[in-house]
């Protein structure tokens, strides 16, 4: 145990100089960034509950379900998250190497790296479960104490799924050594998404109709009478019982919040004796089994050279010969097309030509904030994955402005070919109006552009030079200022396009005139906003690594 | 005219001086050779000449192009192998020469035959066709310094070539020095291996605490010390240079 405290503190205190070391600018901007994200999702939360618990009758049931299935939602996503990350933290981390040779004991590295596993994770989950928490105690007059418990429960809460995520791979690794890190990932991915679906389909069959109810009123009531929707097994609903108890000081609130302290406690000590039996045993079979592959056929030869063609078609194998990148991709576009598949499925809003413009509008910002997401965990990484590389482009005739040039178009290729796919494609579903229909795609590519110029900035301005994992590049804290201001582009955007889209509405369905000046002055305002967000950006990035030192 | 002409040449990181007043000019088909103790400034001065660090203060000019003026074109005549060898761990030692033949924009006709003969003569073999990430440091370092021969560089800036090499590779690599020296290239070489400067270098530097402190050949080295031992000489001069300063 003495030994676990002496290698955290050497990580807290790595993490401790790191933040010190930071510079004023990307501090300012860090906590600037992550405060305006945490009072915009308070706000977001707030007015999402006062208007649903004024809702008559079936409100505070709503409400209840709404928090039911965010929190199991989360609990979904931070299994595959965990699932991802633990394999690059457990097997595939330089660090190991030292940590191992250290005469220490390997449970003591195990906690260890539990917890990091645990933060790399669970933060993008906590960042919006803690504003939800405190947004919910406001609204519904919850006595001081709740504050403390649910906060508290929404921190331990995220360390269920990492312990359950690293006994998976430890035994599955202990059995299978010569996996490779994309079988294990796919694999695991298949398997929660199974047990996912059987579980909600045993305990709670009802939930799986929710795809087929006809109209609204069926859908209100159906969500209101549901009684749990992850069932009463699942942490994600003792920690929504934890806030519904204590905010109306009922004891349920305490025996849920000692039923999840005891029960996260049990899980870390299980993964904490699977460990012991089978972490460093599965960590040194893993090393045995490298995989010998030889490649007869430069992919990189051309006939004729030309730096451009050579640059990108580099950058393509390296993304395609590492797993971890292309399996996050495929999981994304998976996630995507049950999203567009469940819209299909959800006939209820389209009988109703007001109900889909609505609905479009929410897809356009569902979207908006989805290529968000994508620019962070693709596009941010981008510069620092050149990592040690840079001393040879730095030092060779290629100039950094077309670095960024290149990095910058072919990845707004991508997001563009994403963005209208999905664009296009749900609004088919939808069936939005003509008019709609084609102005959106047109916006959407403002969106991409501002998205890609946004991540690629501080992708330089932040490099990390020293890291070669994607996933954790983009958990940095530069990763976390360009998901953060990526996200508030995007609630900036919606923001300012919300007034024409109202006028749009109104003059449709209500007959009111049409107020042109304001549908204008609108777009002439997000026109101008793209024109900074895509400008300022790339002249960052450039700047930041023409005057960088290496 | 000179490969390379250093004047004034200074760096500050945050507040430490990490390389102060450097006057340098290097000649075709010389070897300039920089000793030093650990952080003198070396690697410093050698990324600065790369381009990969901006000097606080100084000019370097490369073949007559200011470096800071026309970084470009200043940069086609550099050739650069860093301290920690990089390539990237998902390309195999050949797709990289052949990344960077394609950023040289050097056509394939011109190069594979020369390569297969270098790849063979460093001994790096079947190990070409690998992913880098299971090379050893030494191979990673045999990679890199074949990119060298590539695009012909005129300036040869090598960073402890030495390190993680065999002594049949070290071997090869002095011999292949003397060849790029006799076609007329400068190269610049800092190194802790002595008896590999000795053996090599047409003249040396020796640089303490980022100010070169002695340049000119063994002979000028060993009448300023008075001693003719390379280690001797090296620990003298570094030696009164710390004490100098205090
Ligand atoms: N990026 C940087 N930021 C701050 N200080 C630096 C940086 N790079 C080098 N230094 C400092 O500059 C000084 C010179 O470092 P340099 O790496 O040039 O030494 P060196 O002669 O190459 O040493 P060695 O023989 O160990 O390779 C050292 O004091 C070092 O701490
Ligand atoms: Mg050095």
């Amino acid at each position: 145990m003495k030994e676990f405290w002496l290698l955290l503190r050497s990580h807290i205190k790595t993490v401790i100089t790191s933040i010190t070391t930071m510079g004023a600018f990307r501090f300012i901007s860090f906590v600037f960034v992550i405060a305006c994200f945490l009072l915009g999702s308070y706000y977001l939360f707030f007015r999402i509950f006062t208007y649903l618990l004024s809702v008559e009758m079936i409100g505070p049931g709503l409400t209840d379900r709404l928090i039911e299935m965010s929190f199991f939602v989360f609990f979904t996503m931070l299994l595959f998250s965990n699932v991802i990350t633990s394999f690059s933290t457990f097997y595939n981390d330089k660090e190991l190497d030292f940590l191992f040779s250290l005469p220490v004991k390997p449970t003591s590295v195990y906690l260890v790296k539990l917890i990091e596993n645990y933060l790399y994770a669970s933060w993008a989950t906590m960042i919006l479960a803690i504003p939800l928490v405190i947004a919910y105690g406001v609204t519904t007059r919850a006595p001081l104490l709740y504050f403390p418990f649910s906060l508290l429960g929404v921190l331990i809460f995220p360390l269920i799924p990492a312990a359950l995520a690293s006994m998976f791979i430890f035994s599955l690794l202990r059995l299978f050594p010569r996996l490779q890190a994309r079988d294990i990932i796919l694999l695991s991915l298949g398997l929660i998404m199974a047990l996912t679906f059987l579980y909600m389909k045993i305990t709670n069959p009802g939930l799986l109709k929710l795809f087929e109810t006809e109209n609204e009123r069926e859908l209100l009531l159906f969500a209101s009478n549901l009684t749990t929707i992850g069932g009463s097994y699942v942490p994600s609903t003792w920690l929504s019982n934890i806030l519904r108890g204590l905010s109306t000081a009922h004891m349920s609130g305490f025996f849920y919040s000692a039923l999840l302290f005891v029960v996260s406690l049990a899980a870390t000590i299980l993964a904490y004796l699977v460990a012991k039996l089978l972490y460093v045993q599965s960590w040194l079979l893993i090393g045995e089994h490298v995989a010998r592959r030889r490649f007869k056929r430069s992919l990189l030869s051309f006939h004729s050279a030309r730096p451009t063609r050579t640059f990108l078609m580099k950058d393509v194998l390296i993304f395609v010969r590492e797993p971890t990148q292309w399996v996050q991709l495929s999981m994304f576009t998976i996630l995507l097309i049950v999203y567009i598949f469940s819209l299909r499925r959800t006939p209820m809003y389209f009988t109703f030509p007001l109900w889909r413009t609505i609905v479009s509008f929410a897809n356009f910002a569902y979207i908006s904030f989805v290529i968000a997401t994508f620019g962070v965990r693709f596009i941010y990484p981008a510069v620092s994955l050149e990592r040690a590389g840079i001393w040879l482009l730095g030092s060779s005739p290629l100039s950094f402005r077309k670095i960024i040039a290149m990095k910058y178009l072919s990845n707004l290729f991508l997001a563009v070919v994403i963005i209208e796919a999905l664009l296009i494609f749900s609004n088919v579903v939808i069936r939005t109006d003509n008019s709609v229909f084609f102005i959106m795609p047109i916006i959407a590519l403002f969106v991409a552009a501002s998205l890609v110029s946004i991540n690629l900035g501080f992708g330089s301005r932040f490099p990390h030079f020293n890291e070669d994992n994607p996933s954790k590049i983009a958990a940095g804290s530069g990763g976390i200022i360009a998901a953060l201001a990526s996200i508030t582009y995007v609630g900036i955007s919606l923001i300012i396009l919300a007034a024409p889209a109202y006028n749009y509405l109104a003059s449709e369905y209500f007959n009111r005139p049409v107020n042109y000046p304001v549908i204008y002055s609108a777009l002439a305002v997000f026109v101008f906003l793209n024109i900074l967000t895509i400008g300022i950006p790339l002249k960052i990035a450039s700047r930041s690594l023409v005057y960088a030192d290496f | 005219m000179s490969t390379l002409i250093v004047r004034n040449l200074g760096k500050t990181f945050r507040n430490v001086s990490a390389v102060n007043g450097l006057d340098l000019e290097l000649r075709p088909g010389e070897i300039f050779v920089l000793l030093g103790p650990n952080g003198a400034g070396k690697t410093t001065t050698l990324k600065m000449i790369a381009g990969l660090v901006h000097p606080s203060e100084g000019d370097i000019i490369i073949k007559g192009i200011n470096l800071n003026e026309h970084p470009i074109a200043a940069k086609a005549h550099i050739g650069y192998v860093p301290d920690e060898p990089f390539i990237y761990n998902k390309l195999t030692g050949r797709e990289f020469i052949n990344f960077i033949a394609g950023i040289y924009r050097i056509e394939k006709d011109h190069f594979e035959e020369r390569m297969a003969a270098y790849f063979k003569r460093l001994g790096i073999g079947e190990w070409i066709d690998e992913f880098s990430e299971k090379y050893s440091h030494g191979m990673k370092q045999k990679v890199i310094m074949c990119q060298l021969f590539l695009h012909n560089p005129d300036l040869i800036l090598i960073d402890e070539p030495l390190v993680g090499l065999d002594p049949k590779t070290s071997k090869t690599v002095r011999e292949i020095f003397f060849e790029l020296r006799d076609q007329g290239k400068t190269l610049f070489i800092c190194t802790h291996t002595l008896s590999f400067a000795r053996e090599i270098a047409s003249r040396l530097g020796i640089i303490s605490e980022g100010v070169l402190k002695f340049t000119g050949d063994l002979d000028a080295l060993s009448t300023i010390s008075g001693s003719r031992d390379i280690e001797e000489i090296y620990l003298k001069l570094t030696e009164e240079s710390t004490t100098a300063d205090r």
